[in-house]
């Protein structure tokens, strides 16, 4: 070996160690590892959402980003997360909220606004503006309804009511039904769809039958009810049904878009808002007899359906998944969805209810990298195909071009029920007392339930109780 | 020289040793720390001057040999940043208005005090939650007392399949309350529970057991008794086996009535331990809220103070508030178990 072979050699080898070099630097620059660390509901919903995000996201920045979700079950979640957050350890950058905690977390000081990531990208903007406002100010606003932004929606949802359609359409309940209150026994989508509460009333009456009863032209194999909807004590497994009976009676919960004019007293035990009380609480004894004892929360109810044990259900569509299946559901082939009943005032159709679903937001102490994948990964999620893909997975979309597309009612059964009810959708208060009101609220709504005490004193109770503690914390003068 | 008897260095003599020097200058730097900087920061500076007064301390003991201290600060040391540490923070607490979710604090005082106690809203629901707590404890007590007394009387003689049975005895103890209180309530459930169908088997008539209040603290304090009975019965059998056999056996020669040997020579022998279980179980059932919380949510009136306390301490955030009703609450545990052991003690010399 010569010299000059060997200088040579030495030359190619610093040259390949440089491009290596340069090539390894830069190759790591570009490929930078995110980890967006996240907690969720355990759910179908939030499964979905990270199925997808495993097999399907490429994220344009070339960056390796990765999702770290903490499932988190559905009884524990609030506290678990209120946890998280109020002991500073500061773990998750995303976390699903349910809409009425961003005042609690938005005071203090963990949720970020996102204004300034909307202005900063007019593409996401014109995505977030295609939400439809219910959710939008539900999910997004706070105060509620301002035009300062906190969330995205993950998972929007509404009631629907699950029916039956095995025993609601036999010909011997239709003929029955027909003879006894003089109206059709509702049967199809459609006819759900058009029902009163005091048709859902009817069909409780109508279906309480014993044990070996005739039940659609078979002798009953165990006690069977017509109706269910959720009666517990629980997080809010009473105010979201009730809410929409006060609104759809004409009556009004406290109005935080009024503060600090708006009253407690005097609107929310108003005549209008008892009467809608009186008539929640007139249809229990038609319900199976956990009703009575305050622990029929939403899990019960749904199970209490899929077991077969009831004609219709009012649930989220969130839990729908499950009675479809035929491993977890034993009505899962005789299924028939409409919208939650309304009532009719002055002829016309009164469909107001409480929005369910959860929006995610993004947390203040976030770094600027992953805010950046962060956004990204949430415009990809808005975007329509995924959209389409989470819909005709089991999830929903408040995106407008989504959800008026002709082939989004065929993705599942309840579909056909969404859209019209978004527009009849409120939510109750963001503000950061929220937690004293609602357990308050759920343990005078549980007295009721149980029959403790009458729906007027029930609601001067709440009253009474929302006045003292809203005014001290300032926002009722 | 006897090292325990080496002199004490001048106060301000800047050796490692020195432990008073550092006290007085671990105060004062804390005190100022806490008036001039923010608490994140002033946090670790109190901190570190604790640190550095408990170094000097260690120090002048290893100085003068004082190995018997020196050996028990690791247990002390772990005994004051786990428990005492955290209860002189949640006792400081409970003098200002605080909640968890909030960034401001502000000292009030008494107030928490005065509210827990007087306000029309929050006292009705400490002291309704604290009557409830008190009923709880004498019926599950009294139950798993009752009841574990008379396992442990069977279990204490010899019978075919006995081993197996204590096994199966013991289950329930060894079960996850969450676990137990998930099974009850598919227990008591009207629909799919099995109590229902066979009350209405019997009477005909739909049965609802959890729709009354009694029904309701029936259905908690049958499922606690069936928990922790067998940890009754555990130590009433440990003092069964110990009684001697030769007792009963004069006794049988003295034809002594089954009523009169079980009192004079059976319960001496178990009263002590029969008196511990009393005691674990009631400062147990003085806590009370998990199969609360599983089977009512706290519905039907029977809401405990400890299921009260963690919903106003960490779901409502109400973090000074609820550190005034754990301190009462603290009072009146502590003044209880003064009492019982008073009382057991002043028996045990009566006889």
């Amino acid at each position: 070996m010569t010299a000059m072979t060997n200088a040579r050699g030495l030359v190619t080898a610093a040259s390949l160690a440089a491009t290596l070099l340069v090539g390894g630097t830069t190759t790591f620059a570009v490929a930078e590892e995110v980890v967006l660390t996240m907690a969720v509901p355990d759910w179908p919903p939030t499964r979905i959402m990270k199925k997808f995000f495993d097999e399907q996201y490429k994220p344009a920045s070339g960056n390796i980003v990765k999702l770290d979700v903490d499932f988190i079950p559905w009884p524990d979640f609030y506290t678990r997360v209120n946890a998280s957050l109020t002991s500073g350890e500061q773990k998750y950058n995303f976390i699903v909220s349910d809409s009425q905690w961003l005042g609690a977390f938005v005071e203090g000081g963990y949720f970020r606004k996102i204004n300034d990531l909307l202005e900063a990208d007019p593409a996401f903007m014109a995505t977030f503006n295609e939400i439809h406002p219910n959710p939008k100010n539900a999910y997004s606003t706070y105060p509620h309804k301002s035009e300062n932004y906190y969330g995205f929606p993950q998972f929007p949802d509404v009631l629907v009511n699950f029916g039956r359609s095995d025993v609601l359409c036999h010909a011997d309940e239709q003929a029955n039904f027909l003879a006894k209150y003089g109206n059709k026994l509702p049967c199809t989508g459609e006819e759900l769809d058009a029902m009163t509460w005091d048709d859902f009333r009817n069909v409780g009456e109508f279906f309480r039958r014993a044990k070996g009863e005739m039940l659609a032209g078979a002798p009953a194999e165990d006690d069977f009810y017509g109706i269910a909807y959720q009666a517990g004590k629980g997080y809010d497994f009473s105010s979201m049904q009730i809410n929409g009976f006060i609104w759809q009676m004409g009556g009004e919960i406290w109005d935080e878009t009024q503060i600090p004019t708006g009253q407690a007293e005097g609107v929310v035990n108003s005549a209008e808002a008892v009467a809608g009380l009186e008539k929640y609480l007139s249809m229990l004894e038609f319900m199976p007899p956990l009703a009575k004892t305050g622990t029929m929360d939403i899990f019960k109810s749904d199970e209490l359906f899929r077991e077969g044990k009831v004609a219709m259900n009012i649930n989220w569509i969130g839990l729908g998944e499950a009675s479809l299946d035929p491993n977890s559901s034993k009505v899962s082939d005789k299924l028939v969805f409409g919208q939650m009943p309304g009532t009719m005032v002055d002829g016309e159709m009164k469909r107001w209810s409480n929005i369910g679903g959860q929006p995610f937001v993004l947390t203040t102490w976030t770094t600027d990298a992953q805010i950046k994948e962060a956004v990204e990964f949430v415009k990809w999620w808005l975007s329509p195909d995924i959209q389409r893909l989470f819909a005709a997975g089991g999830g929903q979309s408040a995106i407008k071009s989504v959800y008026e597309d002709p082939a989004y009612i065929t993705y599942r059964p309840w579909n056909r029920a969404w859209a019209p009810q978004l527009d009849w959708q409120k939510d109750v208060w963001h503000v950061p007392q929220f937690f004293e009101l609602l357990t308050q609220q759920q343990d005078q709504f549980d007295l009721a339930i149980t029959g403790k005490q009458d729906a007027k004193t029930t609601l001067d109770n709440v009253a009474k109780f929302q006045q003292d503690l809203l005014t001290e914390a300032g926002l009722i003068q | 020289m006897n090292a325990a008897a080496l002199p004490a260095p001048g106060l301000i003599t800047f050796v490692p040793h020195n432990w008073k020097l550092a006290v007085l200058l671990g105060l004062a730097v804390s005190i100022i720390a806490v008036a001039s900087l923010p608490a994140a920061a002033s946090f670790w500076v109190v901190g570190a001057m604790a640190v550095m007064v408990g170094a000097a301390f260690v120090i002048n003991a290893f100085r003068r040999e004082y190995y018997g201290g020196l050996l028990v600060t690791p247990a002390i040391a772990v005994l004051f940043v786990m428990n005492i540490f955290p209860l002189l923070w949640s006792l400081g607490l409970s003098f200002f208005a605080y909640q968890s979710n909030q960034q401001s604090i502000r000292f009030v005082g008494l107030n928490n005090y005065i509210k827990v106690l007087t306000n029309d809203i929050a006292a009705e629901a400490n002291w309704n939650a604290l009557v409830n707590t008190g009923m709880f404890v004498v019926l599950t007590v009294a139950a798993q007392m009752v009841v574990g007394f008379l396992l442990a009387m069977m279990f204490a003689k010899q019978f075919p399949l006995r081993k197996y049975l204590l096994i199966l005895v013991l289950t329930p103890m060894m079960l996850s309350v969450v676990a137990a209180g998930v099974f009850f309530t598919y227990y008591y459930d009207p629909t799919f529970g099995i109590l229902s169908y066979v009350m209405q088997s019997i009477t005909g008539e739909q049965y609802i057991l959890m729709d009354s209040k009694a029904g309701a603290v029936a259905g908690i304090v049958f499922a606690d008794a069936w928990m922790w009975s067998p940890f009754v019965m555990l130590l009433v059998l440990a003092g069964l086996v110990s009684v001697p056999k030769y007792l009963y056996e004069a006794a049988a020669v003295d034809r002594v009535s089954a009523w009169r040997r079980f009192w004079t020579i059976t319960f001496p022998y178990i009263r002590g331990l029969l008196m511990l279980a009393l005691l674990f179980r009631t400062i147990e059932a003085f806590k009370l809220a998990d199969l609360v919380i599983l089977l009512t949510k706290g519905g039907n009136d029977t809401m405990t103070i400890s299921y009260h306390l963690i919903r106003i301490a960490n779901e409502q955030n109400k973090s000074s508030e609820g550190a005034a009703i754990s301190y009462l609450m603290l009072f009146i545990v502590i003044v209880l178990t003064n009492l019982y052991l008073y009382i057991a003690n002043r028996r045990s010399q009566g006889n």
